[in-house]
């Protein structure tokens, strides 16, 4: 039997307040966006920080349908009769929210991703905000999946750097997670 | 027959109303569908028709409290064809939000630059 004592101590610890771990669809992702926002209105926080940890939340959710390599059998409805995988957790420490999503992904997709990330962590906010207009222009990057706005709608509503790994998982394929935090007021839970 | 239509708002797609036959494009709610290409795809291909034709006045109000990066890409492919259209001075946008909705702000101020022609206004209640 799976220790769920210890998964609840685990989550306890590290102050883990939100997992989803499974299919990720449209609908789906609807389902756990609503838990999200519950939680946040729980909070109480400002609109702009709210809004912030939302964004990331809904950026990083695409991001993963996108990317992930892990089909689930799941079917989730006639359009989509195999959704991709992913891991989500949300967190809150004092003041400080952290969203961090895990996904298999195609080794092929590894540099661009990587390229991407760190070009914005050389940016500032006033930077991000230009190269976003800018890059909401331009039509899509061949293998960005559409992607390209995502990450830096993430970059922008971050309060630190963005923080990433790269784990070789079976042949061909990586685990990448994505790690976000975003400052949130002085009320914490 | 002018083209009319209302869509009740759901959690990941806004509501949407059209008149065309009183020059009327509203959008409330938030927007964030994984497709949502597909969701504006039949009122993109209206406005590009409509844009061609002969109107009085034009108005697209934009209420929306939330939207993905995504749904910016849309929402400025629209505004761009609005503003590059032969009607584009009877044309107005009100970008409506309120006053603590910073990225909603922004993102206005920032379509507001690229547009010459059409009227923008930035309304925050």
């Amino acid at each position: 039997m799976f220790d769920m004592m210890e998964y609840h101590k685990t989550l306890r610890e590290c102050k883990i307040t939100l997992v989803y771990s499974g299919p990720l669809w449209a609908e789906g992702i609807g389902g756990v966006a609503s838990t999200v926002k519950k939680r946040l209105e729980y909070d109480d926080l400002p609109l702009e920080t709210s809004q912030e940890v939302f964004s990331v939340f809904v950026e990083q959710m695409n991001n993963m349908l996108m990317y992930s390599a892990e089909k689930s059998q799941f079917v989730a409805d006639e359009i989509h009769p195999e959704a991709p995988k992913g891991t989500f957790i949300m967190g809150v420490q004092g003041s400080k929210y952290f969203i961090q999503t895990g996904n298999v992904m195609e080794d092929k997709h590894v540099d661009f991703i990587r390229d991407r990330i760190d070009y914005l962590n050389t940016l500032d906010k006033k930077q991000l905000r230009a190269y976003y207009k800018q890059q909401r222009l331009e039509n899509d990057i061949p293998d960005s999946k559409g992607a390209g706005l995502g990450f830096i709608e993430i970059a922008r509503r971050v309060s630190s750097k963005l923080e990433y790994t790269f784990t070789p998982y079976e042949e061909g394929y990586t685990f990448f997670t994505l790690f976000a935090t975003i400052e949130g007021d002085d009320h914490g839970i | 027959m002018a083209y009319k239509i209302e869509r009740r708002k759901t959690d990941l797609t806004p509501y949407v109303y059209i008149c065309e036959e009183s020059g009327v494009m509203k959008l409330e709610g938030e927007s964030y569908h994984e497709n949502v290409f597909e969701f504006f795809r039949e009122i993109k291909e209206w406005l590009a028709e409509y844009l061609k034709t002969d109107f009085d006045s034009f108005t697209f109000d934009c209420e929306l409290v939330y939207f993905n990066s995504s749904t910016v890409k849309i929402l400025l492919g629209m505004l761009l064809d609005m503003d590059n259209s032969k009607n584009c001075d009877k044309i107005t946008v009100n970008w409506i939000t309120t006053k603590n909705n910073r990225i909603i702000i922004e993102c206005g101020e920032d379509f507001e630059e690229d547009l010459d022609n059409l009227t923008f206004n930035l309304i925050t209640n």
